[in-house]
């Protein structure tokens, strides 16, 4: 049988390196857009829901919105460190299953942080509403949850390197 | 306690058996996992990538504009006015469908017909091409999806929060803004994906 770290492209095994580069590059972006997307939309309408009785502070509570982008963009970045793999022929198995450990590191973590920048924003930006002294509170809170997604994002970006 | 621990020597007695009675293989005839993928036609991959990126995308949109139009619909019962500056959020919905129908649409003029050969199987370049175009089929089609339902959600808030304070549109519009670049990740990321694809050298 081929050997785990022989070229991917033997075409005895179908290039299976390939496939699991590829699996790594879409997690890495798709989870990472779950954990946004969470955010961005509980963060959202939190901010929408406080801005009807408090309109002057809208424009600073869309901050838990912008660090949910962020955390998309953190999956973006290894996506596009992990594609140029996908298509390449003498891509190895290491590489490929590298490229996959990445992606899931990027994703997973992304897809938590996102997740918990949701949750901490809408009811930190309810709360800013009611009581402004809250607001330096909740802006320490979610950079805790952001740097979860910067762990990953580390971890991704070892992993990328290595194999 | 008595029976679990029987049933628990039953599972344990029929695993042994199993382990024991594996029939005697021939040297070197083992089937791995690297068979399936030799097995399977690129041409599966690459046309479900395809169909991935715009049926998942279309749903994310088709998510959105259900979840904004009737928040819509019914805030402006009230409201009137909200009604054609909100439909903004509709758009931004609908781009996520855009979005995946040219993802799709380049996908499917990069798949080309290529020769199978018993003794070689597929060519070199065909394996990668179709697990290339498979994964920025989903990578577009997920995150289209994902994007459509977040930008649906803020975009039924703003409705609600523009039909009591028209001053509030503009920004939460932001918000929406900052959930539509979530879909425009995936379909970077696809076209660069797909760019690359060859399917035959």
């Amino acid at each position: 049988m081929a050997d785990p770290e022989s070229s991917g492209m033997n075409n005895a095994d179908g290039g299976a390196a390939n496939f699991f580069a590829a699996m790594g590059c879409a997690s890495a972006l798709v989870f990472a857009n779950m954990g946004a997307a969470y955010g961005t939309a509980k963060s959202g309408v939190g901010v929408a829901s406080m801005g009807v009785i408090r309109p002057e502070l809208v424009m600073r509570s869309i901050i838990p919105v912008v660090m949910a982008g962020v955390i998309g963009i953190y999956g973006l970045i290894i996506a596009v460190v992990i594609v140029a793999d996908v298509t390449n022929p003498d891509l190895t198995y290491a590489k490929g299953f590298a490229d996959l450990g990445a992606g899931l590191a990027v994703g997973l973590s992304g897809l938590a942080a996102g997740m918990a920048i949701g949750i901490v924003g809408d009811a930190g930006v309810r709360a800013t509403a009611q009581q402004p002294k809250l607001f330096v509170g909740m802006i320490l809170i979610l950079i805790f949850a952001e740097a979860l997604g910067l762990y990953g994002l580390i971890v991704g970006l070892i992993l990328t390197s290595q194999g | 306690a008595a029976m679990a621990a029987g049933r628990v020597a039953r599972w344990a007695a029929a695993g042994a058996l199993m382990a024991l009675a594996q029939p005697a293989r021939a040297e070197g005839s083992e089937v791995d996992y690297k068979d399936v993928f030799a097995a399977v036609s690129p041409y599966m991959w690459a046309y479900l990538g395809a169909a991935l990126s715009i049926g998942l995308s279309v749903t994310g949109a088709a998510w959105g504009i259900f979840v904004t139009g009737s928040s819509l619909l019914g805030a402006s019962i009230k409201a009137p006015r909200i009604t054609s500056k909100n439909l903004i959020s509709v758009i931004f919905c609908e781009a996520a469908a855009i979005y995946g129908v040219i993802v799709a649409i380049i996908l499917s003029t990069k798949i080309e017909p290529v020769e199978y050969s018993d003794t070689e199987g597929w060519p070199r370049g065909a394996m990668a091409a179709g697990y290339g175009i498979f994964g920025s089929g989903i990578t577009c089609g997920l995150s289209n999806l994902i994007c459509g339902m977040c930008v649906g959600i803020v975009g039924s808030s703003c409705a609600l929060a523009d039909a009591q304070n028209a001053s509030l549109f503009v920004k939460i519009l932001v918000v929406e803004i900052f959930g539509s670049a979530l879909g425009l990740f995936g379909v970077i990321v696809g076209i660069i994906m797909a760019g690359n694809v060859r399917f035959s050298t």
